[in-house]
């Protein structure tokens, strides 16, 4: 080995403090033949010292950050690893929509109870009488004043002709009585009922009825519908959503942690 | 007994540069099995591919010890084991490494072929 100059020990004292910025397992490696190679560099009177400086700057830079993105690779991105992660974050998905779905269908399945109660009553007076004489005789008095659907919680009721024509209600919306679209009931007529969330503006989801549509048989056929307004049960709906996102992130959140720290400690150590 | 190459995506310039490098060390007869025990050491394969036969790569200690850790991982190089100083390595083609370089010559060669028909390279020998 020959003398070097001061300022090439330097120049190897300096690159021999750079190797110490690659991985552990690499530098552990491969940091004393990499110095004993750029000894041999510097030795080599052949090399310009400006291009072997340039050369191994840009080298540094390179081989640094494909190092360290190698070193987290191994360390995070085993197959092994991925897969379970990819197992618990597809588990949790399941588990968060479900928080979701369920009380979400509880709650929108609830909505409906006065109005099956209210609908089934008075469809059963109007068989009897039709829909425009159950009506004369006072079919509708029973339930109260005039409740506004765009404000109002209370549950309502529209009676309908056999063509959908609202021929009384005790609900009003902007002063009128809204029909549903003309879909409902044709599958009312066939089917018997249906539940339906109905939005009386189209297009517009300021108001949002849970409707149950009944039919009305007998000598004046029709049909009565029995809504309430689903602003309250939407809030309560909006709110399991909330949760259950929260759930769900805080689920994600940990699985990541976990993989990260597992993957950490059982990382490929340095031979 | 023939070596079976598996498929593989061609390999990095880098890479290609140091298996030619070291190809130059292997004896006439390694298809058979001898292989060089001498080996070269990482300055001496930083200088062959900075050459315009070797590749033209300008390669620092970094890039060659990272691609030569990765080839020992594919079992494209080994360590000869002999050592004039401590802290100097010396590597050497497996067999599998001469045969990833047989095959990545040939896939050149063809190519090289075929640009010529086409007429994008003169006939007859480099440009």
């Amino acid at each position: 080995m020959k003398p070097l100059k001061t300022q090439d020990e330097r120049l190897i004292r300096a690159y021999s403090r750079a190797l110490h910025l690659y991985p552990a397992g690499f530098r552990k490696r491969n940091a004393e033949p990499m110095l004993r190679t750029f000894r041999d560099a510097v030795e080599d009177d052949d090399l310009v010292r400006r291009d072997l400086v340039a050369l191994t700057v840009t080298d540094l830079c390179i081989s640094l950050v494909k190092e360290h993105l190698a070193m987290l690779r191994d360390t995070f991105a085993r197959p092994v690893l991925v897969y379970n992660a990819v197992v618990l974050a597809a588990l949790s998905t399941g588990l968060a929509l479900a928080l979701y779905a369920i009380p979400q269908q509880v709650l929108r399945q609830g909505a409906n109870d006065p109005q099956i109660q209210m609908s089934t009553d008075l469809a059963a007076i109007l068989n009897r009488y039709g829909v425009t004489d159950g009506l004369h005789q006072g079919a509708l008095l029973q339930s109260g004043g005039v409740v506004d659907m765009g404000q109002s919680l209370s549950p309502f009721l529209i009676v309908y002709d056999d063509q959908g024509h609202a021929l009384g209600s005790n609900a009003q919306l902007n002063g009128q009585t809204p029909a549903p679209p003309q879909g409902v009931f044709d599958f009312v007529r066939s089917h018997g009922e249906e539940r339906v969330t109905w939005e009386p503006i189209p297009h517009s989801h300021a108001v949002r009825i849970a409707a149950v549509v009944e039919r009305v048989n007998g000598p004046q056929p029709g049909f009565v519908l029995a809504g309430r307004s689903m602003r309250e049960v939407e809030a309560r709906i909006a709110q399991v959503s909330q949760m259950a996102r929260f759930t769900w992130f805080g689920m994600l959140g940990v699985i990541a942690l976990g993989t990260a720290m597992f993957g950490w400690y059982t990382r490929p150590r340095a031979e | 007994m023939a070596t079976i190459v598996p498929q593989r995506t061609p390999p990095t310039s880098a890479v290609f540069a140091i298996l030619l490098s070291l190809a130059e060390e292997s004896e006439p007869g390694s298809r058979n099995g001898r292989r060089s025990a001498n080996g070269k050491h990482g300055y001496q394969i930083m200088k062959d591919v900075r050459m315009p036969a070797g590749g033209s790569v300008k390669m620092g200690p970094g890039t060659l010890y990272g691609s030569l850790d990765r080839m020992m991982r594919d079992g494209l190089v080994e360590e000869t084991g002999m050592t004039d100083d401590e802290r100097r390595r010396y590597y050497r083609l497996t067999r599998l490494g001469e045969s990833v370089l047989a095959s990545e010559l040939n896939r050149l060669d063809a190519a090289v072929s075929s640009a010529r028909s086409l007429g994008l390279l003169p006939q007859g020998g480099r440009s």
